[in-house]
């Protein structure tokens, strides 16, 4: 087991030298909030021992280099919106945010890339190229929060994933602080690059373990001038999940495709008190289209609507108008926080699989629903093949009970996603704490001793974000 | 000649607090074009004492016209009776309450007379040079504020905000007259009958004539938790909104929907709990006299538009303000 | 039961921005939609046809453009659509919007109810339903919340007022403004969209109305806009931070002081 140093008052007045008084948080209280993220505070919270909030890549730098001399573990941090326990500081130690490095620092419009600090929020960053008639097609749904170096760490995905991708596919450049205090810029504005390794994939999605995002290059796209959506009632969720392969083998591609079963809508709509028709509705569809044209996006939407049609959907909804747009999305992007009201104890999934697989992990839900006595609503990006199915501890069980079943139901699950369907066990949250014994489980010696390795190589002290996705020895 | 009219509300035969800073507006304008204020009521069973407190309040000239079908608002009979005051008299400006009795009488009257209406105004002068009317009143969710007068056509109408102003203490050393105004049958309408009110869960005054309004907004999460808004409204003796989040989740009824498509209110104090403040709420309240925020989230838009504002978790916050208001009102 | 429903094109409003120096939005990502408001009124028609039969027109007045609110109408059930669009048009206040719009609704024949939202979201006046029932010397409901009866000769409903409900009855035709409460709007579906794509909505000027120039638009509005101003906020922010225990006590006392300073206090009925 690896024994770090603890933070001093000597060390946090070293640290408060380097990124100045303001921007260090030492007392309980106030650190409260750096303990823990979206994911349930009780079960895998832990109280950092500083905060510190530098304002620029060099005191990083600095930040790291004591680390490294102290031996205290590092745990950078952006928004705190993750949802796999990324960001929280599991051995304690340091908490780096990156809130105060906020700055866009320069839209080029000839290259179309936007270059901006890791701490703008990413809604933000993209209200301001939207100016330009440009967008970053690759950001994630968790929209008024969430910062630009957290989606890259995570390599959020989200819900225009099927035509757009994720946010790796749009990273140009980044910079680095490496674990013992190095700067270093991989990749620039080119869009091909194979002079060597490719470091800079590596780094996106290494969800903090293997240095610190302090600044990325975003390839931005021309803003798409019309959309239109489409909400589609099925009688089943197998039928709803059908039409998705029908759909992309159309030659159109959809900005998503999202799938809320019943039980999501419901609760979102009880939520929201939003009266959609759901009688006798099963799931639902809702299918985003956009394009720079109004008329092909309208015969798109006519094509898409009919294709539902001739399968089996009950009706085709449109929204053309940007206030019924919201209407219809605001139901989808309700539906976590209409379940955490619900039941807040639950365990928010988000496996992949490949999409042709989609209709057989809705019978197994059901399976396990019932084998476990749980609710498991389940929706998401049906279009890449992600869902977030949720298991809902049922209210009126105890919680030993609960710890006892959730381990079983994951693994079950875990099991099936992978080795049946080859699928993974998540496709944009990542694994953070959340998930790495079930990680370690999924995947082969040789792949897990290859993550080893990757690990030990970058950080072979073992001071960045440790005890993420792999176990530290 | 020049006169400046209002127009007096009344419900049950008891006047509105609206009439009176109606005529705190009125008397001012009067006063730059040395003319006089008339105030026009409808209504049934009226105490001349009622009347008379509007002379003492800023009237010159109370018009009084009594008829059973005048106790509620009808707009048909209400357009015809002041159409025909209008005719009869020829007022310069002619000012009645935004609420919902101002602005459904005073289009259709603007119709019936030919002339032109401003709604909702906030701000009145007098032009100078012309001793036109100048009716400034927020547009485009209150993003701006837009000067409007009617140079050609007379009366001048407007309607105005609520609490937009403060009403004149009385002064019982006014003199003023009363005139009643003989009812002529041709004036009954039958299209339109009143046939039952029912004031809504107790609640005495209305959001838009509350000096204090306390609202919650999507930060409350649940509707169990509005009742935290409900307290502390009752504990400043205020009235409650709500965000339009909070509305549609069904936490509150749409009466108290604060913003652009519910209410938009100049209160005293407004103070808004869990409501980030999209410009659609803002555009609501820019005209309260003092804002003060209760939110999480520092860099929420609330703040500013706020006087004053407490980051931190409501519900934290909340429980405590609510002590503390509690025995401070008890030392009253 | 015929029907008629006015609506009207304003600009979204949803996810503009403040500018944060001059408070104003920022208009750049802002785009048409159907007047928020409108939307009830379209629904409570629908409503109405689907329990009486009928049919329902809806009519705005706009640029060209404005015909895809009518489509949008069309799509949730509407029957047919006139649009009217004349550069004479331009510039109109409520009193020419409601001349303008009642001209043309005269035209349709005996029309048994009128159904308007309650205002438009951004000239924000409600004006124009109160000033069609004028011109078209029909009686008007205005801030109805609920329809409790309707027969061919008359209705019952109740009205929003500022403190409760009245409840009126009100003989056909009648022009209703309708509040947000009185029913959730549905969802336009594929089926009306291409109905909508088909169907060619009659476009009239002023010629076809039979209309003077003199009596529409900037020329036959007896307002003018004399001044725009951006209204500076001046307010500045006091902002106390209460994360703690101890800043809540903290943040709590000079609360209590601001509101004291400024004479908030003591109203309470708090016992």
């Amino acid at each position: 087991m690896n024994t770090y140093t603890k933070v001093t008052p000597e060390i946090v007045s070293e640290l408060s030298t380097i990124v100045g008084n303001n921007n260090l948080i030492s007392d309980f209280d106030r650190m409260e909030n750096y303990g823990h993220d979206e994911t349930s505070k009780e079960e895998y919270g832990h109280m950092p021992e500083v905060v510190v909030m530098p304002q620029s890549c060099e005191q990083v730098a600095q930040v790291m280099r004591l680390a490294t001399r102290y031996h205290i573990p590092v745990t950078p941090r952006g928004a705190g919106s993750g949802l796999s326990g990324g960001a929280i500081p599991l051995f304690g130690g340091i908490v780096l945010s990156v809130e105060k490095m906020n700055k866009v620092l320069e839209i080029d419009e000839k290259n179309l890339t936007v270059t901006a600090e890791a701490g703008i929020i990413t809604n933000e960053l993209n209200n301001q190229v939207i100016e330009h008639k440009l967008f970053f097609a690759g950001y994630p749904m968790s929209l008024e929060t969430c910062f630009l170096g957290g989606n890259i760490a995570e390599n959020a995905g989200g819900g225009r994933a099927v035509k757009y991708g994720v946010t790796g596919r749009y990273v140009l450049g980044l910079e680095i602080v490496t674990p013992d205090g190095r700067i270093v810029n991989l990749g620039g504005k080119v869009t091909k690059d194979v002079s060597g390794y490719d470091l800079k994939q590596l780094y996106i999605g290494s969800e903090g373990t293997l240095g610190i995002i302090t600044k990325a290059t975003i390839k931005l796209l021309g803003l798409p001038t019309a959309k239109a959506d489409l909400l589609v009632p099925f009688k089943t969720a197998e039928e709803a999940i059908a039409v998705v392969s029908v759909i992309m083998t159309k030659g159109i591609v959809p900005t998503s495709i999202e799938f809320m079963d019943r039980t999501s809508l419901q609760m979102s709509c009880n939520y929201l008190n939003e009266t959609l028709p759901l009688e006798k509705v099963g799931a639902m569809l809702l299918i985003e289209l956009d394009g720079s044209e109004e008329k092909q996006v309208e015969a798109d939407m006519i094509s898409v609507g009919d294709l539902c049609e001739a399968n089996g959907a009950m009706e085709v909804y449109i929204a053309e108008d940007k206030n019924t747009q919201e209407r219809i999305w605001s139901v989808r992007r309700n539906i976590a926080e209409a379940l955490k009201v619900y039941s807040p104890v639950q365990s928010l999934e988000d496996i992949v699989v490949p999409i042709g697989s989609i209709p057989l992990v809705l019978p197994k839900l059901t399976m396990l629903s019932e084998k476990y006595g749980v609710t498991i609503p389940c929706y998401g990006h049906a279009g890449d093949g992600n869902l977030h199915a949720t298991i809902v501890k049922n209210p009126e069980s105890t919680m030993e009970h609960w710890h006892e079943i959730e381990p079983m139901i994951l693994r079950e699950l875990y099991a099936f996603i992978v080795t049946e369907l080859g699928g993974k066990i998540s496709g944009e949250h990542g694994i953070g704490i959340k998930r790495r014994e079930f990680l370690r489980e999924v995947i082969s010696d040789t792949e897990y001793d290859l993550f080893c390795a990757l690990k030990k190589a970058f950080d072979p002290q073992m001071i960045m974000n440790p005890g993420k996705i792999i176990r530290i020895q | 000649m020049n006169e400046i009219w209002t127009l007096s509300e009344q419900h049950g035969g008891k006047l509105k607090d609206v009439s009176f800073e109606l005529l705190a507006r009125g008397r001012a304008l009067a006063d730059t074009l040395q003319s006089q204020l008339c105030t026009v009521v409808l209504g049934n069973k009226i105490d001349d004492k009622e009347l008379e407190s509007l002379i003492f309040h800023g009237a010159d000239t109370v018009f009084y016209v009594e008829n059973p079908c005048l106790g509620d608002m009808v707009c048909e009979i209400y357009a015809m009776v002041l159409a025909y005051l209008v005719g009869e008299y020829t007022p310069h400006v002619l000012l009645a309450a935004a609420t919902t009795t101002g602005r459904s009488v005073l289009p259709y009257l603007a119709v019936k007379i030919h002339t032109g209406l401003t709604a909702d105004c906030t701000d009145l002068a007098i032009e100078k040079e012309t001793g036109n009317l100048l009716q400034t009143r927020p547009a485009i969710g209150g993003n701006i504020m837009a000067t409007i007068k009617t140079p050609n056509h007379r009366p001048q109408m407007a309607t105005v905000r609520p609490k937009s102003y403060k009403a004149l203490a009385e002064d019982r050393s006014r003199s003023g007259k009363v005139v009643r105004v003989a009812w002529n049958p041709e004036w009954n309408d039958t299209r339109v009958q009143v046939l039952s009110y029912r004031e809504e869960c107790g609640n005495s005054s209305s959001l838009e004539e509350a000096d204090i309004v306390v609202s919650g907004g999507k930060g409350l999460k649940k509707r169990e938790n509005f009742r935290l808004i409900e307290e502390l409204a009752d504990s400043l003796g205020g009235q409650v909104g709500a965000s339009r989040d909070a509305v549609d989740r069904g936490w509150a009824s749409y009466p108290h929907q604060v913003g652009l498509s519910g209410k938009t209110i100049s209160p005293k104090l407004y103070l808004a709990v869990g409501i980030s403040g999209a410009v659609q709420h803002l555009a609501g309240i820019k005209t309260a006299e003092y804002i003060v925020a209760i939110n999480s989230d520092e860099h929420a838009n609330i703040l500013q538009v706020a006087d004053f504002a407490l980051v931190g978790d409501l519900f934290a916050i909340l429980p405590q303000l609510l002590r503390r208001l509690g025995t401070q009102g008890g030392e009253k | 039961m015929y029907i008629v429903v006015p609506i009207k094109q304003v600009p979204e409003t949803s996810n503009v921005q403040m500018d944060k120096e001059t408070g104003t939005m920022i208009r750049s990502a802002s785009e048409a939609i159907v007047n928020p408001l409108d939307l009830y009124a379209l629904e409570t028609a629908l409503q109405i046809k689907e329990r009486t039969g009928g049919r329902i027109t809806v009519i705005t007045m706009g640029p060209l453009g404005a015909a895809k609110v009518l489509k949008e109408a069309i799509a949730m059930g509407c029957d047919d659509a006139i649009h009217l669009s004349d550069r004479a048009f331009g510039g109109s206040d409520t009193w020419a919007t409601s001349y303008t719009l009642a001209s043309a609704i005269r035209k349709l024949g005996k029309v048994d109810l009128v159904i308007a939202g309650e205002r438009a979201t951004d000239g924000d006046t409600g004006q124009v339903g109160p000033g069609l029932a004028s011109w078209l010397d029909m009686g008007l409901v205005t801030y109805t919340s609920h329809i409790e009866e309707l027969t061919d000769t008359y209705l019952i409903a109740e009205r929003l007022l500022e403190e409760g409900y009245q409840k009126v009855k009100a003989t056909l035709p009648v022009v209703l403004t309708v509040v947000k409460e009185i029913a959730i709007p549905r969802l336009p579906t594929l089926k009306g969209k291409k109905r909508a794509m088909h169907m060619t909505i009659p476009l009239l000027g002023a010629k076809d109305l039979g209309l003077e120039n003199a009596d529409l638009g900037l020329l036959g509005s007896p307002t003018r806009v004399v001044k725009i101003e951006s209204p500076k906020i001046s307010r500045a922010c006091t902002v106390v931070k209460a994360t703690d225990d101890s800043s809540i006590q903290e943040g709590i006392d000079k609360l209590m002081l601001f509101l004291a300073s400024k004479e908030l206090l003591g109203k309470g009925v708090a016992k």
